[in-house]
């Protein structure tokens, strides 16, 4: 059943993307519509002692004004730590604290700057270390009485998250060892930047208590339970409506501009209000990726294998926790890398800091633990004098490797993932010195990332009397190309042309529950529910084919909506069959369902079920630089990067994820830096907070690995998050190879290698 | 207060009163409707809602309204007539160089502007001329490959 799978069909949202005509929350404008604005804390940490609104409340134009205590909900997916606007007290700087609903966007910001606020400031947990101290202030005191899920918490200290792994014997293994590699690594907290700043439209019912959005948002129903759950309502109450996503990178999954609208809506009368967060706010004031301090020590044998590893990660989720609770568990477990280790220990520990909240990116976790133990692999690979590529090839894991759950790993391409991007790069050459002032080096770097488990997809594919097929799916086209996958594998499953097919847009209230688009998991879930749904199409058309010309059903087969039999021969086009039925007395629509809970692939030693995962994603991203030891500026000159998808259904579309992955990891780990003051970010535009641009990018070879899987739709895994948290460890191995220094800190910036160089030479002398 | 300006956008002669504080990139979007021009920051740094002024790529977050006054714009509305694409448009579809979508409007505009110009530009001066669009998907390996495809087409 093939014909569309595997071809770089064009993407499906083409015309409208370059004619402008596709419709962003921001573009969306309704009869009635009022524009909200917020007035944000200056403190990191602060009591409000009081509000005067006197002033705002006769501001021209002016229609509500909305203080915490007004609205006195909170929200928060795993801890319900957060309010819709802050409570008595605000937390990290860029706070939202009183909501004004106006008639036009400067009468809100005009009257917003009339707000008086007093406040009283408080010590601050300025960063995660601190928050550690015993002596720390806590910013939330009270974080023992709120209503949470199952993770663990310390009651009375900042930490919000505490986990702990272990596998076989961490003593054992250490003793077992030649060689004990130790080291520390952080990385810091990156904003998602997507060019679509956060915005939302929320409406009041109130015959029904609940409300509409206009949201952009990679994960509907999460979103549509984080505020109903906060606001005490039923799953009808919120019913979301999503738009086009202007660029998500798990950046739009919690309230942001919703929280703000939804407080605001509920007090005008019913007129829907519109909040589009500024740039200055969204990057001060949204979520950021989690930062992490990780600790490794890690034993080897003289050849190379591992004996032990232990593990220590801190996670700082700012304020409040959002989704970081389960980066800081999921993402600790990858730092043991796609290798073979018998022996482990993982401490994973998030605490609160009087920052701006941090929350799931690209890559949930992975990107900072990738950071760690891609370095340290390298640090193995110099003391112990074997080749990157040869070590990691030796310790990979291959097809039926236990994971750290004891899970029998399927679908594992990785060796051909290191095969492949070493050959690219040319492995094993380099210019190591084209002008005087240059320095060149290879890097290698490979990671491993779960995809959410279990979850699931639900789908409705309805065929129309003329044989045009829609797929009803709540599954948002964040920028990926989803909608482009899922109707290639809709027209090959059913059998009808790709131009016939068209999927929905997204709306809580028709749309089948999915989980989010993230995780990488879209077109291997709702894939596989579409697979489902299409099969009962097709057995009906072929139940309709058969009767009608009396031939066995099952040797039927139809490509492009021509329905052949068992020798091939044409037997009748889709549209006339069609047409020997009413659509009064026979309709073809069809639910289908996937849900990775009932697999036998996660069986896991017992207790550790919940850690296997449907399906693995790896890669292996090898980097060339070039580093200028007089400024110390690096250059990437170019990036193999390979990527186990599976199957990639659309070829075009795998390289756009992997390329854009590279893109956003030269761009997370050379450039982009926040610098705080006490919490305060100096650096909230994006004149000074730098994003890679066209002129900053390196050659990039996509390279596509595909280790079938065998329960996935045509075999395809997962690809959008691989790419990002592969590229800093390339690059910062390849700044090892040319010069000889180890940047064990994210960025790397010229200031760090020119310091690390000095360093280096101070060392020599003294020697 | 208001000002009065005759502009022309996409090819039709304009009479707008216009509140002179209003940015042009307000105008199009809030009075002409014309939301294909995107915001991405509002201060001239990201490149999201670039216009063609006089053919020229501007910032259109940056331009007072009033300051169109007796010019031309055109926006990606502009560009393809009747649903028949230009050849720039035709470009990004073929080589896949958008993902989300929201920097494409003004990736479209810059890179029509450029090779209106004519010649044969290489890589790196088209590099340089969408230097001012970001685009945090990273389409930007296949926007140089649109850009190359569209100017075997001519435009």
């Amino acid at each position: 059943m093939t014909g569309y799978v595997g071809t770089r069909a064009l993407r499906v949202d083409s015309a409208d993307k370059v004619t402008g005509r596709a419709v962003y929350a921001v573009d969306v404008n309704l009869p009635g519509m009022l524009h909200g604005a917020v007035i944000r804390s200056p403190y990191a940490h602060a009591r409000i002692v009081s509000i005067d609104i006197s002033r705002a409340l006769t501001s021209p134009g002016v229609q509500a004004i909305v203080t915490g205590k007004d609205f006195p909900f909170k929200f928060g997916s795993a801890i319900e730590d957060q309010p819709f606007l802050a409570i008595d007290r605000v937390r990290y700087v860029g706070e939202p604290v009183v909501a004004v609903a106006a008639t036009t966007e400067r009468d809100a910001q005009r009257a917003r700057d009339l707000i008086h606020i007093d406040y009283e400031e408080l010590p601050i947990v300025a960063d995660m270390r601190a928050a550690l101290a015993p002596d720390a202030p806590l910013v939330h005191p009270d974080l023992h009485t709120y209503k949470r899920g199952g993770g663990e918490i310390v009651p009375h200290t900042n930490i919000n998250t505490l986990y702990r792994h272990s596998r076989g014997d961490l003593e054992k293994g250490f003793a077992a060892a030649d060689l004990i590699v130790e080291g520390e690594y952080s990385v810091h907290a990156l904003s998602h930047a997507a060019l679509e700043v956060h915005a939302s439209i929320a409406q009041y019912d109130p015959n029904t208590g609940g409300y509409t959005l206009w949201v952009s948002t990679d994960r509907p129903f999460f979103l549509r339970k984080t505020l109903t759950d906060g606001l005490g309502l039923d799953s009808t109450q919120v019913r979301l409506k999503v738009t086009q996503v202007g660029g998500s990178f798990g950046g739009k999954g919690v309230p942001v501009s919703e929280a703000i609208a939804v407080a605001l809506a509920r007090n005008t009368g019913g007129r829907p209000v519109r909040v589009e967060l500024s740039r200055e706010e969204d990057l001060i004031a949204s979520q950021l990726r989690v930062p992490a301090i990780m600790k490794l020590k890690t034993g080897v044998t003289r050849d190379g294998f591992f004996t032990a590893r232990q593990a220590e990660v801190l996670w700082d989720s700012g304020a409040y926790t959002a989704y970081t609770v389960g980066v800081a568990i999921r993402g600790s477990q990858t730092i043991i890398g796609p290798y073979r280790v018998p022996n482990i220990e993982i401490l994973s520990r998030q605490v609160y800091t009087n920052k701006q909240i941090t929350g799931s990116y690209r890559g949930y976790g992975t990107t900072q633990v990738t950071f760690a133990c891609e370095t340290q692999m390298d640090e193995i690979a110099t003391e112990l004098a074997i080749d990157p590529v040869a070590i990691r090839l030796q310790n990979g894991y291959e097809e039926g490797d236990a994971y750290i759950n004891g899970q029998i790993m399927h679908s594992v391409g990785l060796r051909e993932t290191i095969e492949r991007a070493s050959a690219e790069i040319g492995w094993g050459h380099v210019d190591r010195e084209p002008a005087p002032h240059l320095r060149r080096g290879k890097g290698i770097a490979t990671m491993i990332k779960p995809t959410m488990t279990p979850s699931s997809s639900n789908c409705v594919i309805n065929m129309e009397a003329d044989g045009r097929v829609s797929v009803v799916s709540a599954a948002p086209e964040i920028g990926a190309g989803q909608d482009t996958v899922l109707a290639q594998m809709t027209a090959d499953a059913i059998g009808v042309p790709l131009a016939d097919v068209a999927i929905s847009e997204t709306d809580t209230a028709l749309t089948p529950y999915n989980g989010p688009v993230a995780s990488s998991r879209t077109t291997y879930h709702m894939g596989n529910a579409i697979v489902a749904a299409a099969a009962e199409i097709r057995g009906k058309l072929f139940e309709l084919a058969a009767a009608h010309f009396d031939v066995d059903p099952g040797g039927l087969t139809m490509r492009d909506a021509v329905i052949y039999d068992a020798n091939d021969a044409p037997v009748i086009t889709l549209v006339d069959l069609l047409a020997k039925y009413s659509a009064e007395v026979y309709s073809l629509t069809a639910g289908g369902r996937y849900s990775s809970a009932e697999s036998p692939l996660l069986k896991a030693d017992p207790g550790q079920e919940w850690i296997s995962s449907i399906f693995w994603m790896l890669c292996t991203q090898a980097a060339e630089v070039e580093v200028d030891i007089e400024t110390g500026v690096v250059r990437v000159i170019k990036v193999a990067a390979a990527a186990d998808v599976g199957k990639a259904i659309n070829p075009m579309t795998c390289e756009q994820q992997i390329e854009g992955g590279v893109v956003m990891g030269v761009s997370n780990g050379l450039f982009e830096d926040f610098k705080f003051d006490n919490g305060r970010i100096q650096n909230g535009s994006l004149a000074d907070y730098k994003v890679a641009t066209i002129l900053d990018i390196p050659e990039i070879t996509p390279i596509l690995v595909e280790s079938v899987h065998d329960e996935a739709p045509f075999g395809a895994k997962g690809i959008a998050e691989p790419a990002a948290a592969a590229t800093p460890p390339a690059i910062a191995n390849a700044v090892f190879d040319a010069i000889g220094v180890r940047i064990t800190d994210l960025p790397i910036t010229p200031e760090k290698v020119l310091r690390a160089i000095a360093a280096k030479q101070t060392q020599v002398t003294e020697k | 207060m208001t000002r009065s300006i005759t502009t022309n956008v996409n090819g039709r002669d304009l009479h707008l009163e216009v509140d002179p504080t209003l940015t042009l990139l307000e105008v199009l979007r809030e009075n002409l409707f014309l939301t294909g021009t995107k915001e991405g920051c509002g201060v001239g740094e990201c490149g999201t809602c670039v216009v063609l002024i006089d053919g020229e790529p501007v910032t259109s977050c940056l331009v007072l309204a009033g300051d169109a006054n007796g010019h031309s714009i055109e926006t990606v509305e502009g560009l393809a007539e009747d649903g028949e694409l230009t050849a720039v448009q035709q470009a990004f579809i073929n080589t896949g160089a958008f993902q989300c979508g929201f920097c494409t409007p003004a990736m479209v505009l810059t890179a029509t502007a450029l090779l209106r110009k004519g010649g044969t530009p290489d890589a790196e001066e088209v590099k340089t001329a969408l230097g001012g669009v970001l685009c945090r998907c990273g389409a930007y390996p296949k926007i140089v490959a649109a850009v190359a495809e569209a100017m075997g087409v001519g435009v």
